[in-house]
């Protein structure tokens, strides 16, 4: 799992049938030097994933990548590979 | 599978269904020559790792999937917590 800012959300019209009704979210992954930073940027190569959460704009989540990201939607089969797994309410990282 | 170093903790209390109770760890991932990542990880930890130790990471969903059921999007997962790594000699690495 990866680290990402939520920067916005994506709507399509027409997709496939097994997107039909996902909320999808552009996200921005977190590198190590701003995560340490703690500064609030992303810095990451931008992508999209599936978001069952509800993560609004400007939050952080966790995305998993990977066949993993299709996993919720067993037995179904979709063309999903990210997917928002946790949204984070605090992280600790560096010194303690 | 990789190594990574434990940097820190995650708080989240909205995530997965599947998931509730997890312990969930920022690992930087390790190359051979000590330096770490350009982005941190979310792992999933069973162990105890602390901050600061070395662990192996592995990024196959299996072992979540088998412990949390089939619809769980979790798959990084720390899998061992590091004794001791040997690498090879720079002298014994190259082959004329």
């Amino acid at each position: 799992m990866r680290l990402g800012i939520v920067r916005g959300h994506v709507t399509l019209t027409p997709s496939v049938p097994e997107l039909m009704g996902l909320t999808l979210v552009v996200l921005e992954p977190i590198t190590t030097a701003n995560l340490l930073a703690n500064n609030g940027l992303g810095g990451g190569k931008s992508l999209i994933a599936v978001d069952a959460l509800g993560a609004a704009k400007g939050q952080t989540v966790g995305f998993t990548e990977g066949r993993e990201a299709a996993n919720p939607f067993w037995p179904a089969l979709v063309p999903v590979d990210a997917y928002c797994t946790l949204i984070v309410d605090t992280i600790k990282a560096g010194k303690p | 599978m990789f190594l990574a170093r434990i940097d820190g903790t995650v708080v989240a209390t909205t995530k997965h269904a599947t998931l509730s109770g997890c312990r969930f760890l920022i690992a930087l991932r390790l190359e051979a020559d000590g330096s770490t990542a350009a982005e941190p990880l979310v792992v999933i930890d069973w162990l105890g790792a602390a901050f600061g130790s070395t662990v192996l990471v592995s990024t196959d969903g299996d072992i979540a999937r088998e412990r949390y059921g089939n619809t769980t999007p979790a798959r990084m997962v720390v899998a061992g917590i590091v004794d001791q790594v040997q690498l090879e000699q720079e002298s014994s690495r190259r082959t004329a």
